[in-house]
């Protein structure tokens, strides 16, 4: 990779050994996935989470050291008009009444939280950064930790980043650069298979089935989806999520949606295939079923807000939930952004969910804490497929309705 | 009685590195189906679900999925859990990244398909520098 004098500086330590090793990960990191040079980023989303492993074992070094790495990381600031927000932890930073938001990782997330800060991130810690104001225009190179999110920026913004994880997205941050290859070249955002979308999508979770089948074909190719309707900011980021989970996707393309895919030829930048892959009402039915594996209708746990809920389904939940109550005993979650909660106890919504028994869960969500439970009913095909090895819970995807149907009743009711 | 062959490879992450091989035609997400604490696949159905990284040489299609790759990576490699080697078909920016930072070899391009070439349990060096691998299989 060509550097310029001031980079190869930085290399040599010019600028302390941090950076030294922040910019050799980014020349390596580049040359192995063949970039030809580093390119400037001014948005960035990092992933700063103290991790959760104390409660099953870690030893307390590795913990010590991994901590030490983030301090380290905070210790310097941002480049300067690099626009850089957090994603979500393994705790919140709220008081709950759950033993699983461990009040030692807690005072470590808070400490990372308070350096972060002035270091120049913004502590949105949230997965869904494009919901509280990180809204990348078209064509902004940007470094993103969180593959929905990435999926979210490429696809539906028309931004550019790469699958980051936290080294190089750290290192973006700092040093205002990131290294050019993937999806930020315009030859390598060419659809790479076909789906035809015949089935009809009526839920956000619908969109997610379809996330979650194209993801495991395509791999880390880029679907392209013909024949769908505009989903709205809801659907697109489950169907998002979905294609990260199952896949190693980094975008797709919506036709007439995807700011580069006005139509299926654009999408393939000219040569569209004949052959495509059919995403039938059966297909969408296989894939909820490929996640609702139960052994009885008992619900102790409904997980809503994966990636983090928007205020609108907020509002959704709230106005199904007002003046009910969930089942004994059930645990409601509804997962949500720090800033979006805000808008919620603004609106009066978080009062309604709570005098219904559930609870706004910021900064994470209850898979990511591992709270514990038997069996799971979610909207997110994201939250469904990695609660079932995370918390060893049986899980059943459903849409918005059906969850809050399981929830009042404490039971899985069914679709309809 | 082993036998013992080399398949040519194009090295990704440098860096020699031997282990019993792991052998699945299959994607991995690291964060989310593999505890670092443990070092063990814990994604329900995952073809190798319940069996340990911790020093393998892991010859899978590519990681997948969440962005927390890397980072459990980190942490599995402080625990002792990590794998030694990847031997990948399609190199994915999340893998390739954990594996720099944490000095982990990577090789893809086998002139063989590795997943008939290379059987769960033989032994296997990965040269990331020259760019081959050594199979001995144990019978």
């Amino acid at each position: 990779m060509e550097l310029t004098s001031e980079q190869k500086a930085i290399l040599d330590g010019a600028q302390g050994p941090y950076l030294a090793t922040c910019l050799g990960w980014l020349v390596e990191w580049g040359d192995v996935m063949g970039a030809r040079r580093l390119i400037r980023v001014d948005n960035t989303h990092a992933l700063l989470p103290v991790p959760n492993l104390m409660a099953r074992g870690a030893s307390k070094e590795t913990i010590r050291q991994y901590v030490e790495g983030l301090r380290e990381a905070c210790r310097h600031r941002t480049a300067p008009g690099c626009y850089c927000t957090v994603h979500a932890t393994f705790v919140t930073l709220d008081r709950i009444d759950v033993k699983e938001n461990d009040p030692e990782q807690v005072r470590m997330q808070q400490e990372i939280a308070d350096m972060a800060a002035e270091a120049g991130f913004i502590p949105t810690f949230t997965c869904a950064p494009y919901l509280v104001g990180n809204v990348p225009l078209k064509g902004e190179i940007c470094a993103w930790t969180e593959s929905s999110a990435v999926v979210y920026a490429n696809s539906i913004l028309g931004a550019r980043t790469t699958r980051h994880g936290n080294e190089s997205a750290i290192a973006a941050s700092l040093l205002g650069v990131v290294p050019e290859f993937g999806v930020l070249l315009d030859e390598n955002r060419k659809g790479t298979l076909r789906i035809e979308v015949s089935a009809e999508l009526l839920t956000s979770t619908d969109w997610g089935a379809l996330g979650y089948f194209a993801g495991k074909l395509a791999g880390l190719g880029i679907p392209v989806f013909n024949g769908v309707r505009r989903p709205s900011q809801d659907e697109a980021k489950q169907l998002c999520a979905a294609l990260a989970t199952s896949g190693g996707v980094s975008m797709c393309h919506i036709v007439g949606v995807t700011p580069e895919a006005p139509t299926l030829e654009a999408a393939f930048h000219g040569e569209a295939p004949s052959e495509f892959i059919p995403f039938t009402d059966a297909t969408l039915r296989e894939m909820y079923d490929s996640l609702r594996h139960r052994t009885g209708d008992e619900v102790d746990s409904v997980i809503l807000g994966c990636p983090h809920a928007s205020i609108r389904e907020i509002a959704e939940i709230a106005s199904m939930l007002k003046g009910k109550h969930v089942a004994e005993g059930l645990r409601l979650w509804v997962n949500a952004a720090r800033a979006t909660k805000a808008g919620s106890d603004a609106m009066g919504y978080t009062r309604v969910i709570e005098a219904a028994g559930g609870a706004i869960l910021c900064d994470t969500c209850p898979t990511n804490m591992r709270i514990p439970a038997r069996r799971i009913v979610t909207s997110g095909f994201k939250q469904a497929h990695y609660a079932r090895g995370m918390v060893g819970a049986e899980v059943i995807v459903a849409g918005l309705e059906p969850c809050i149907r399981a929830a009042l009743a404490g039971r899985w009711m069914g679709d309809e | 009685m082993s036998e013992t062959f080399e398949l040519k490879g194009r090295s990704v992450v440098k860096g020699r590195a031997e282990g019993d091989a792991l052998v699945a035609d299959a994607t991995l997400s690291f964060w989310g189906e593999v505890d670092a604490v443990t070092g063990k696949v814990i994604a329900v159905g995952h073809p190798l679900e319940g069996q340990s990284l911790q020093g393998r040489v892991l010859v899978i299609r590519s990681t997948k999925g969440s962005s927390g790759t890397p980072m459990t990576l980190n942490l599995a490699k402080l625990e002792g859990t990590a794998p030694a080697a990847f031997i990948n078909v399609e190199v994915d920016s999340l893998a390739a990244l954990g594996c720099i930072v944490n000095h982990i070899p990577m090789i893809t391009d086998l002139e063989r398909d590795p997943f008939t070439a290379i059987r769960t349990g033989d032994r296997v060096l990965v040269d990331a520098v020259d760019g081959f691998v050594r199979v001995t299989r144990r019978s």
